[in-house]
């Protein structure tokens, strides 16, 4: 009887198990993370190096090429990829584009192996089939966790996740299309004495072939959507311009992201079907066709390469740049914060990618040296259970701005003045953010410690759609209470109030430390020591941040800040 | 020494295999098996031996375990017990590598539906077994071309298979197998996926080819007149066991057992013979509709001299023979003026034996109409006397 009362510790143990393969294989996985990032790096900077408009030039004439001269995909690539270019979404566009093409190539390798693997034995296939069927209906945010666990942020965990998201389509249609063949096929190879592998390279995969390619496809536009979901963990490219959407409520900006990846997936689509008819067409394909043919893969392999010399040349010309990797919450005050260290770093040399993440994972990260460090940490309430878990690992430079605050917000309209006036309004539901976020663990902690919100509810969303909803109720005059910190511009746009916290289980006065990886004052003494004497109050915040509101780009609001606060900056680089 | 040599060759398939086993061996039928065990007998101690340059048939309706024997000759299924020599080596107790040389050089097969590679050009086809063997390209094409050349598909050697006629695509796969020049040759019920037409020129071909190189063949069919055609010997199977082995001759006069006796005349002797049981389709003209030259048109293509003249409605009108249809055309007159109305029409009850003495005085052949006046059937002497020629064996 007890076991229905005690929970099995399945999460525990699976935990344990996660704990012990990192531990176990940290060699393997520190050399998969290295070389899946040169690879990757490189393919991207390859790409970013051909001019993009020369580039769109050379994919419409392939498109022309593949589509056997029909002017439909060739027109649709052209105007599709000039309009990315227009948007000043190019780079992300790359970035994509390396995490499918590097994630349908590994799902590739691994998966028509698996496939044929599975159609030989059916034992294997009883194996394998559950399995699949686990992959494909556990929700793709779940392989991010041991996908930062093994791997840390950045490209590679989101190859990884796109990977076991992606594979299944390509393992189920080999084995489908090998056991599809007509038995008597397979039975004339072996009759004539033909080897297993003859069958398999004679008869199996080319009789395969068409299905297998509808796989791929498959596994290709898998690993396209799984784009959005790895940009949690720093996966870069169009993914990261919706999540960032998302969370600041832009419409706009969401939309003009996802248009692009729609594109990018009807391009992909289109060229992978057409490079699949050459069978349906059933003339004899001539040697002179497969001349052709030959010559357009090395003409692409030959563009390739030769953007790859041009790039590893104009490398060399370039002095070496130390990096500096920056870690951020996408909430509006750290994208403040974060951009206008980033552009300081950029002034004195260095080159600085800064990587929105959950907060969870943005910690994570620092911990295990993955970021070199953060200004976005919350304390000493808010992150408390983060820097707890990780005190030991980090080094905490001290606040970057003082007199913070989080706690329950709500319209100044609402009666009630402090948490423990709160009886039955706003449907008795706290809005918050990203479960993740530290203010949500202190709400969490606050239903607990006030009798009076016994039967309340924590209601999760993200940090835009909570100002959404706060912008509704407020037009509509409703009770709204929401989980709120400031600096943050929705202050200055609506009348709010904080109500009172007699428990103090919200957390009192905070400050935003600046936190940073161990032995970075070792490495790269200059940016630590910046990072230690960056600090500066809400009200620069602010400005940087209704400038951001207002539509500007978070690198040009940092920037034109940085313009005007010379004395400041340079205060900080002494 | 025979060229190939069967012994206690026995093939259960599925769990359970020993008491299905002993169930065969106390005569247990498949059925009563299958449902006990759950296991299948697909073939059950068989033996026979084949003389090099022999075309042995082996014939069965389906389910009898032909199928499943074929391949076991060629280890595409392994024997669960009994032996199967080639040329004195035993085939069931090779190993892989051993097989496929025997595979390679000695034995090949041509299928029930062709087996032809759609990816394949009808040449690359053609020289399969040649280049899972390793020949170099060059004598692999020229033998490849050999083949094809001589079943007069050389033109057609840059062609896929589904652009090919189903006898075309059989003559490949024949070619594909004759281009290895094996010992033994297995044929699938080669050709009962054709027209009967094309069936025939095959069995033909087969047999021109027999004559010119002696090559040992393994046929199976499920068609008794095919196997007379083309068989030396004839073994019969029935539920996965031979019930008889002999020459076409000795299987019709001399059946082994009731199932052969029955297997081998399409008609049930107990029941008592009508004009019905021993009728065949009509070769008809349609007066209506047609006229001279098409009525000496299809008496041409059916080989024949006569055809049953009907209406638009199959209502039985005469019969029309080639002489009046080449004077109709001469003269420019329609059939309906020139065919001979005096029919014998009989009833479809009618007993043979009623039927007998009317044969000798019709000129033409004897319509049977039913009671519409419809033609449904017509009787021919060769039949009748056939009818006879059993009824009064088995009194006997």
């Amino acid at each position: 009887m007890n076991i229905l009362q005690q929970p099995i510790p399945l999460a525990q143990w699976v935990e344990g198990f996660t704990n012990w393969l990192t531990s176990t294989f940290s060699g393997l996985f520190g050399f998969l993370q290295a070389l899946g990032n040169a690879i990757m790096n490189g393919i991207t900077e390859t790409l970013l190096f051909i001019p993009p408009l020369l580039f769109i030039a050379l994919l419409s004439l392939l498109a022309y090429i593949v589509s056997k001269r029909k002017w439909g995909l060739t027109i649709l690539t052209f105007l599709g990829l000039l309009f990315v270019y227009n948007q000043g979404l190019w780079e992300n566009l790359m970035n994509t584009i390396t995490l499918v093409i590097v994630s349908s190539i590994v799902s590739i390798v691994i998966g028509i192996p698996l496939g044929i693997w599975m159609a030989k034995s059916n034992r294997m296939e009883a194996l394998i089939k559950p399995l699949l069927d686990f992959m494909q209906t556990m929700p793709a945010f779940v392989y991010l966790i041991p996908a930062v666990a093994f791997f840390g942020i950045g490209m590679v965990p989101g190859v990884f996740a796109s990977v076991i998201f992606a594979l299944p389509p390509t393992v189920r249609f080999t084995n489908l299309a090998i056991r599809q063949i007509p038995t008597e096929l397979i039975e004339a190879s072996d009759s004539f004495g033909g080897t297993n592998r003859q069958k398999l390279f004679k008869v199996e995969l080319p009789l395969a072939k068409n299905t297998i390619l509808a796989g791929v496809n498959q596994t290709i536009m898998l690993a396209l959507s799984m784009v959005v979901t790895a940009s949690m963990i720093g996966a870069p490219g169009l993914g990261r311009g919706v999540l960032s959407a998302l969370q600041h409520a832009d419409i706009g900006a969401g939309f003009v992201s996802g248009v692009s990846l729609v594109i990018l997936a009807i391009i992909i689509d289109r060229f992978t079907q057409n490079l699949n008819q050459d069978q349906v067409a059933k003339s004899p394909v001539t040697s002179k066709d497969k001349k052709k043919r030959r010559l357009v893969w090395l003409a692409v392999i030959a563009a390739f390469l030769l953007a790859f010399i041009g790039k590893e040349l104009q490398k060399n010309q370039e002095a070496q740049k130390e990096k500096v990797n920056l870690a951020y919450v996408e909430w509006d005050s750290e994208v403040a914060s974060t951009n206008v260290v980033a552009e300081v770093l950029k002034e004195m040399g260095y080159k600085v990618t800064i990587t929105p993440l959950d907060n969870a994972v943005m910690w994570k990260s620092v911990a295990n040296g993955e970021a070199d460090a953060m200004v976005s940490a919350w304390l000493p309430t808010t992150h408390a259970s983060q820097y707890k878990e990780y005190q030991d690992k980090i080094v905490d430079l001290g606040p970057n701005l003082e007199g913070v605050r989080v706690g329950l917000v709500t319209p100044d309209y609402t009666s009630a003045k402090s948490i423990a006036d709160l009886s039955n309004q706003a449907k008795k539901t706290i809005t918050g953010i990203e479960p993740g976020a530290g203010v949500m663990k202190a709400a969490d902690e606050t239903l607990k410690a006030y009798p009076n919100l016994q039967d309340w509810k924590l209601s999760s969303s993200s940090t835009g759609a909570m100002t959404i909803a706060l912008e509704q109720a407020i037009k509509n005059k409703e009770d709204i209470v929401i989980t709120g910190w400031s600096p943050h511009w929705m202050f200055s746009k609506y009348k709010l109030k904080y109500l009172e916290d007699p428990k103090g289980s919200m957390g009192g006065k905070e400050a935003i430390h600046t936190i940073s990886r161990k032995n970075l004052d070792k490495d790269l003494p200059k940016v630590y020591k910046l990072l230690d004497k960056f600090k500066w109050s809400q009200k620069d915040m602010e400005e940087v941040m209704l400038k951001i509101n207002e539509g500007a780009s978070p690198e040009n609001a940092a920037k034109e800040w940085i313009q005007k606060h010379k004395k400041e900056v340079d205060n900080w680089k002494k | 020494m025979y060229k190939l040599e069967v012994s206690h060759l026995t093939k259960i398939f599925g769990k359970r295999q020993k008491q299905a086993l002993e169930m065969v061996q106390e005569a247990k039928n498949k059925t009563e098996i299958l449902e006990k065990t759950g296991a299948t007998v697909g073939v059950y101690d068989v033996n026979f031996q084949v003389k090099a340059g022999e075309i042995f048939v082996i014939m069965g309706l389906s389910g009898s375990g032909k199928s499943t024997l074929i391949r076991l000759l060629n280890r595409l299924i392994d024997p669960t017990s009994g032996d199967i020599f080639i040329d004195g080596q035993d085939v069931a107790k090779m190993n892989e590598e051993e097989l496929r040389e025997v595979r390679r050089h000695k034995i090949n097969m041509v299928f029930q539906n062709f087996g032809l590679f759609p990816h394949r050009t009808i040449l690359e086809n053609t020289e399969f077994g040649l280049e899972v063997r390793g020949v170099e390209q060059e004598e692999r094409t020229r033998l490849a071309e050999q083949a094809l050349e001589n079943s007069g598909l050389l033109a057609f050697k840059d062609q896929y298979p589904d652009q090919l006629s189903g006898g075309m695509q059989q003559r490949v796969g024949l070619a594909r197998a004759l281009a290895n020049n094996p010992d033994i040759l297995l044929m699938d019920e080669a050709f009962s996926a054709l027209d009967p037409l094309i069936r025939r020129e095959m069995q033909d071909e087969l047999l021109d080819l027999q004559a010119e190189q002696e090559r040992t063949i393994i046929f199976i069919t499920h068609d008794l007149n095919e196997a007379l055609r083309i068989g030396d010997r004839i073994a019969i199977m029935a539920d996965g066991q031979i019930m008889q082995i002999g020459t076409g001759e000795e299987i019709l006069t001399n059946p082994a057992n009731d199932f052969v006796r029955e297997f081998v005349e399409d008609v049930d002797r107990s029941k008592v013979l009508t004009a019905q049981n021993i009728m065949t389709s009509p070769l008809t003209t349609n007066i209506d509709i047609d006229g001279p030259t098409v009525a000496l048109n299809r008496m041409k293509k059916e080989e024949v001299s006569m055809l049953l003249a009907v209406d638009r409605k199959r209502h039985l009108k005469g019969s029309l023979t080639a002489e009046a249809a080449r004077d109709a055309r001469k003269q420019h007159l329609a059939l309906a003026e020139v065919i001979d109305k005096n029919v014998r029409k009989i009833d479809p009850d009618t007993l043979i034996t009623d039927i007998f003495p009317l044969i000798y005085d019709s000129p033409a052949p004897m319509a049977v109409v039913n009671k519409e006046d419809k033609l449904i059937g017509v009787i021919i002497k060769g039949r009748v006397i056939e009818a006879l020629a059993n009824t009064n064996d088995a009194e006997e």
